[in-house]
């Protein structure tokens, strides 16, 4: 494993307190996020573990990936704001879907109809948002923004609405919690398979 | 030079400089998984987002598959054992 948890060496035979105690207070923070990211993704996991029905888990634990690392991340961070939103949105959709299909249980209703509204109104939805995407008002290109920067704003959650500025650093955001939390899932691969 | 002119017209309006750009784009870099093989070079910053763009997807792509192996092993493995390993990995 690479040394990014441990501090470097010191170049000068005396290292300063100070240098020593800013290594090990990033260090503590590192691992104190690392436990807050575990720590919300563990709880999801075992309600999926509980709740959840086995077709669903897969996706349901996808989600709850992307969840906990904003939950872990906090609102500060446009990227962590916009995954809350897009999980709360979902939790909406799903309601009105559970509404509309208790009420058409009540009315005899086809099952394949049910299910085949619950795909449309899904398909729907992702078409909608789409197209909600393309009409939203883009902000000003900066003029030395490269045009690699469009692929990146539709990887990064949130990347549509921010500047250029912003985008680079929410970006490094993004990919130092999508690292801590690939390593996480990881390693709980491995502690589940070999026991 | 036009980029001269575009950058003190912009100067003016907002205070975002080149250099602060170049600067995210480096930190951006020395992210990247291929970082540590290479010694810092400046990368064209085309090059670094479109490698932060692979970088992420592949990312994403491990979570799904993550996603899955954790789903099937939470319908087969042990709870009880799973979860004392894990407290104890947590609390090292």
């Amino acid at each position: 494993m690479d040394g990014k948890r441990t501090t470097p060496p010191h170049p000068n035979p005396n290292p300063s307190s100070a240098a020593l105690q800013a290594g090990a207070a990033a260090a503590a923070a590192e691992s104190s996020k690392a436990r807050m990211l575990a720590f919300h993704f563990l709880r999801a996991l075992s309600r999926i573990h509980r709740v959840t029905p086995v077709r669903r888990r897969t996706r349901t634990i996808r989600r709850a990936a992307y969840s906990s690392m904003a939950r872990a991340a906090g609102p500060r961070r446009a990227w962590s704001r916009a995954l809350l939103g897009q999980a709360r949105a979902r939790r909406a959709r799903r309601a009105v879907l559970v509404r509309r299909r208790v009420l058409t249980a009540a009315a005899p209703a086809p099952a394949a109809g049910g299910g085949g509204g619950r795909f449309i109104a899904a398909g729907g939805e992702t078409s909608a948002a789409a197209a909600a995407a393309a009409s939203r008002v883009l902000p000003p290109r900066q003029a030395g923004e490269p045009p690699r920067a469009d692929a990146l704003r539709r990887l990064v959650p949130g990347g549509d609405a921010m500047e250029y500025c912003s985008l680079l650093d929410e970006t490094a955001d993004y990919l130092r919690s999508l690292r801590a939390q690939v390593q996480l899932m990881q390693g709980l691969v491995d502690l589940f398979s070999c026991q | 030079m036009s980029s001269r002119r575009s950058r003190s017209r912009q100067s003016g309006s907002s205070r975002i400089t080149d250099e602060q750009i170049s600067d995210l784009v480096s930190k951006l870099q020395d992210l990247l998984p291929e970082a540590r093989l290479r010694s810092n070079d400046r990368m064209p910053s085309s090059r670094v987002l479109q490698e932060t763009c692979n970088y992420i997807r592949s990312l994403h792509r491990e979570v799904d598959d993550l996603s899955e192996r954790l789903s099937e092993l939470l319908a087969t493995s042990d709870m009880s054992s799973a979860q004392a390993a894990i407290i104890r990995s947590l609390l090292m």
